[in-house]
């Protein structure tokens, strides 16, 4: 595949645009609508719980599928080619993501269990403002060296200088033109790309321990933040793998992502299934072994409990036992259609994991699952939300697609 | 590295078989001494008994396992070099990967010698053989002591076989130029090897699964390791981060101990060719992501021991950083994470002088990060009237030094009677970049 | 056959000992085996050959050790039937660090056994044939042909570039 401009003008809108636009605008609608029946029904709790998860699972979709393009640059892999445009269109959730974490302010006292309880001491560390403030700036610092790495990436990529919408005539006044220019946009491009990876793992530990661990205030787990950013580069893989495989379908596998780029990804995306697989093993056996009653409530609530036990079995085995035992053969990672479902029905195990570790929280002493269909009508919402941003994402900047396709779908 | 022609990678190797000189076997003469010293001292405690270590109540575990865990950690960069590094393509491994690789090899036999060296009464090993005592007593495998038999034969094996298996052709090409009794000796270890098209088939896929199952192999090993620690109640051990924590500061501490290695080796051997600055660079820019990644796991475990708000964990915390012991924390910090930042300079990491020195302050740093955890752990956990103290004596001093000195003792007569670098991957490297 | 001479050409180029293994077989010599220092995979494109099947040895070990792991494990709670601790007698959780070493060290033996069979080592007849160059950085091709029409190969392989090595 040789490397070519798009075809089309950014800005210009044609039909298949149009309707992918229409759809995800639909589904997020539904989304939205789900949600506000929720808040206004009798169970407010429920719709804020169906949107704090799917907050957290989208985030870390984006998050860690930009973190693919920042640590393949960091450590200088070439094997990534044209997945690294398709990892950075990510980036185009973090707005969103911004706005759905301070969102999660008005439904405080629906979500955060440690606003009410008695935390002998802890009031310090888990307050609203305090929490509030410093996932923010994580957030903002995170989202920030994001885009930075992206918009150095954008300077080396764009050639066309038929800017249209702002951001694009933005960037396009700024591109380098002389060979200095652009080796120092390559310099600040790894360094932004460096602080990305060095801050994800800092911040989505934070997040980890803030939004998830401390939902049982009185639980620890040290490598539970590390947990958290490992599962948010095992979903943003998969949804990369997912990406990469829609754009080549969609051009009849004429892109320039080649059958060895389907292999590499897979192959390590199968690394942090077993990875993730890893960290929620070493939790497990600690736990367990040690016996002690302040540790394993939180564990055996959530494994041996009715009815979280069997959705812990159900986790368990769409999160790693299948993908291992799929992953295993060589073919079906550069099968496009196959790995579609399967980094799907990952993403769904990723979702119904989050419910299992912040439900028992959120709904002590459930008798059944609370998982309904507002739960299921919220999760395609954030799935719209995530289409939007990245046809827009794609729209603005066509140079992030693979060469060799012809439109931004 | 790109521009050596294949002859000149075989007689650049090929010359460090040459005969040795005097001040060779100098050195391996010193290291035996130290070897036989560490012997002498163990033989000592096996008529004695265990109590002529420092290790009692409640410090019962001091440098025997200090050593262990380091000498475990060292084995594993190694492997991740020659195996993970080989999964990811990464062609700057195969100058150090035969290196890295025998460093594992001989690292595993140091470590494996210290549980025995533990035991005290040796003999008593039998009881953790699988093997019905005669009351049809079996081991218990719910004992993490028990997983780390397992655990460390397995990687011992693994590993030897890993490292037999990438010499074999390296070993046909010494026999190639060998006459009299090296030929004959070469020709019996190199199997026969001929470099046919269907043996090469074979080869290259059996060597990628082996990198393939090495590698979970590595993260298993240490995990296991840590949960020597991490499945017991003392404060400061039980805590779930151990695993990686552990798998991150071993391969710290191994590529430490590589260029420990490969700087005087490159020097002494000519393979300023074949084993270039970028290699060494390389290799520090690893050490700058393990020593963040440590780094993160030494300030969780503080943020989390004071968020748990449990006293006792919190005082052990404490007591760490505030204690008698708390200059090995400081050594910790400084030497593990702070001083390898300095590889984020470009300057630093192409300097040599700089690369070895820094190289020698992780392995110190690495060391004391075993000594704040396992001595620290226990000599102040539950109850105050318990808290205690440890120091090494002579006998754990004269073990220390024979264990040091049995690793250089190997390495030094596998570096001129093997290929210390693989010709084959090198050759490899050549050809593709050519 | 006997009668037949064998006889190796010796190439530096590994592209020129690619190309020549079809147009030995159009001559009308048979190949017999090409050597290598590195593994080629246009020699191996040139023989269209399978990937090997030492895989297979592999997984089998593999399966054979995770149960041998868990038996063992299992096998050896049993015959002590003691809560210890206050865990079962048979418990998966820590039971699977076992198996999963056994399955690790078991897919290795079955790796290197397979090695072994799949390569047909150790092979020490194979050194008769054989010439040293070729783990240097000569790319060998050993081609037989029938009694009386050693010149010719001779001089095919001549022709091409390489030396020529005669074996009896």
């Amino acid at each position: 595949m040789n490397a070519t401009t798009p075809s089309i003008q950014p800005g210009s809108l044609p039909g298949s645009q149009r309707s992918l636009f229409t759809l995800a605008a639909v589904l997020a609608a539904v989304g939205v609508a789900a949600f506000v029946t929720g808040l206004l029904g009798p169970q407010p709790q429920r719709a804020w719980q169906a949107f704090f998860i799917n907050f957290l699972l989208w985030s870390a979709i984006a998050q860690g599928a930009v973190l693919f393009a920042a640590l393949t640059h960091t450590v200088k892999a070439r094997w990534a080619g044209p997945l690294s445009g398709l990892s950075q269109a990510f980036a185009g959730f973090f707005p969103l993501s911004l706005i759905c974490f301070l969102a999660l302010l008005i439904g405080r006292d629906h979500l955060f269990p440690w606003l009410h309880e008695d935390l002998h001491g802890k009031e310090i560390w888990l307050n609203l403002p305090f929490l509030f403030s410093r996932d923010g700036i994580g957030f903002l610092a995170l989202y920030g060296f994001g885009w930075a790495f992206l918009s150095q990436d954008l300077k080396l990529r764009i050639k066309t200088t038929a800017p249209a919408g702002g951001l694009r005539r933005w960037m396009a006044g700024r591109l380098p033109q002389t060979e200095a220019e652009i080796e120092r946009v390559r310099r600040r491009k790894t360094l932004w790309g460096g602080l990305y990876c060095f801050a994800f793992a800092l911040v989505l530990s934070l997040i980890g321990f803030d939004l998830v661990m401390s939902m049982d205030p009185h639980w620890i787990s040290t490598l539970f933040g590390a947990y958290h950013f490992v599962k948010a580069f095992y979903v943003g893989l998969g949804a990369l793998i997912i990406l990469a495989a829609i754009v080549h379908l969609h051009q009849n596998r004429r892109t320039a992502i080649a059958d060895a780029h389907f292999h590499d990804i897979g192959k390590l995306f199968f690394a942090f299934c077993l990875l993730w697989a890893d960290f929620f093993y070493v939790q497990l056996t600690v736990i367990w072994y040690g016996n002690i009653p302040e540790e394993t409530s939180y564990v055996i609530l959530r494994t041996v409990t009715p009815p979280w036990s069997t959705l812990a079995w159900i986790v368990f085995i769409v999160c790693f036992i299948i993908p291992f035992i799929v992953l295993i053969n060589r073919r079906v990672k550069t099968m496009p259609g196959a790995m579609i479902a399967l980094c799907s029905m990952v993403i769904l195990g990723i979702w119904l994991e989050h419910l299992l570790l912040l439900g028992p929280a959120l709904n002590h002493a459930a008798a059944e699952l609370p998982l309904g269909v507002t739960d299921g009508l919220v999760f395609i919402g954030f799935m719209g939300l995530m289409v939007l941003a990245l046809a827009y994402t794609f729209k603005t900047f066509p140079e992030l697609l693979p060469p060799g396709s012809e439109a931004a779908r | 590295m790109t521009n050596l022609t294949f002859a000149q990678i075989d007689q650049t190797v090929l010359n460090t078989l040459e005969r040795p000189r005097p001040r060779y076997w100098l050195f391996v003469a010193l290291m035996l001494c130290g070897v036989l010293l560490g012997a002498a001292a163990w033989t000592y405690q096996i008529f004695t008994g265990i109590g002529v270590g420092g290790q009692n109540i409640p410090v019962a575990w001091g440098t025997y396992l200090i050593n262990f865990v380091f000498w475990v950690g060292i084995a594993h960069s190694g492997t991740l070099i020659s195996a993970i590094l080989h999964l990811f393509r990464a062609g700057w491994r195969n100058p150090i990967a035969r290196a890295a690789e025998t460093m594992t090899v001989f690292a595993v036999c140091c470590a494996g010698l210290f549980p025995f060296i533990h035991l005290g009464r040796v003999w008593q090993v039998y009881y953790m053989l699988p093997i019905p005592t005669q009351r049809l007593l079996w081991p218990n495998f719910l004992s993490p002591l028990m997983f780390d038999v397992v655990a460390i034969s397995t990687y011992l094996t693994v590993s030897s076989l890993f490292w037999y298996t990438g010499l074999v052709p390296d070993l046909a090409v010494v026999r190639d130029r060998s006459t009299g009794l090296r030929y004959k000796i070469f020709r019996v270890l190199s199997l026969g090897w001929t470099g046919t098209h269907h043996q090469w088939l074979n080869y290259s896929r059996g060597y990628l699964f082996f990198a393939a199952l090495a590698t979970p192999l590595v993260i298993s090993v240490h995990s296991v390791v840590s949960w020597d620690f991490a499945l017991a109640l003392v404060p400061g051990w039980h805590t779930t981060i151990f695993a990686p924590y552990f798998v991150a500061g071993a391969i710290h501490s191994g590529l430490a101990m590589v260029l420990t290695l490969m700087i005087p080796l490159r020097r002494i051997f000519r393979y300023e060719a074949i084993i270039t600055l970028n290699v060494l660079e390389n290799v520090a820019k690893t050490m700058v992501l393990t020593g963040l990644i440590v780094g993160l796991a030494y300030g969780t475990e503080y943020f989390i021991a004071w968020y748990s708000h449990n006293a006792v964990e919190w005082e052990s915390f404490r007591w760490r950083a505030l204690g008698e012991y708390a200059y090995g924390l400081y050594f910790m910090i400084i030497c593990n994470v702070l001083l390898p930042s300095l590889f984020l300079f470009k300057k630093v990491r192409r300097s040599i002088p700089w690369l070895f020195a820094l190289s020698l302050v992780v392995n110190f740093g690495m060391w004391w990060e075993r000594f704040v955890i396992i001595v620290g752990g226990v000599a102040h956990d539950f109850a105050p009237h318990a808290w205690g103290f440890y120091a090494p004596r002579l006998v754990e001093y004269c073990v220390m030094v024979g264990s040091f000195s049995l690793f250089f003792f190997l390495f030094l007569l596998f570096c001129k009677h093997l290929p210390s670098v693989s010709m084959t991957e090198m050759k490899e490297t050549a050809h593709h970049a050519g | 056959m006997p009668g037949d001479a064998c006889i190796m050409g010796l190439f530096k180029d590994e592209a020129k000992a690619a190309r020549v293994i079809p147009e030995l077989a159009a001559a009308g010599f048979s190949f017999r085996r090409a050597h290598s220092p590195i593994p080629s995979h246009r020699i191996l494109e040139a023989l269209k050959l399978k990937k090997g099947r030492v895989g297979w040895f592999t997984l089998a070990g593999g399966i054979v050790g995770f149960f041998l792991g868990f038996a063992l494990a299992i096998f050896t709670a049993v015959q002590w039937n003691l809560i210890v601790s206050g865990k079962p007698i048979v418990s998966l959780i820590p039971f699977f660090i076992v198996g999963f070493e056994f399955t690790i060290l078991f897919s290795v033996f079955g790796n290197v056994i397979g090695l072994l069979v799949c390569s047909r080592l150790p092979d020490y007849r194979g050194l008769e044939s054989y010439d040293p160059r070729c783990s240097g950085e000569h790319f060998g091709v050993l081609a037989s042909c029938e009694a009386g029409r050693e010149g010719e190969l001779m001089d095919f392989f001549q022709k091409k570039g390489a030396e020529v090595k005669v074996f009896a």
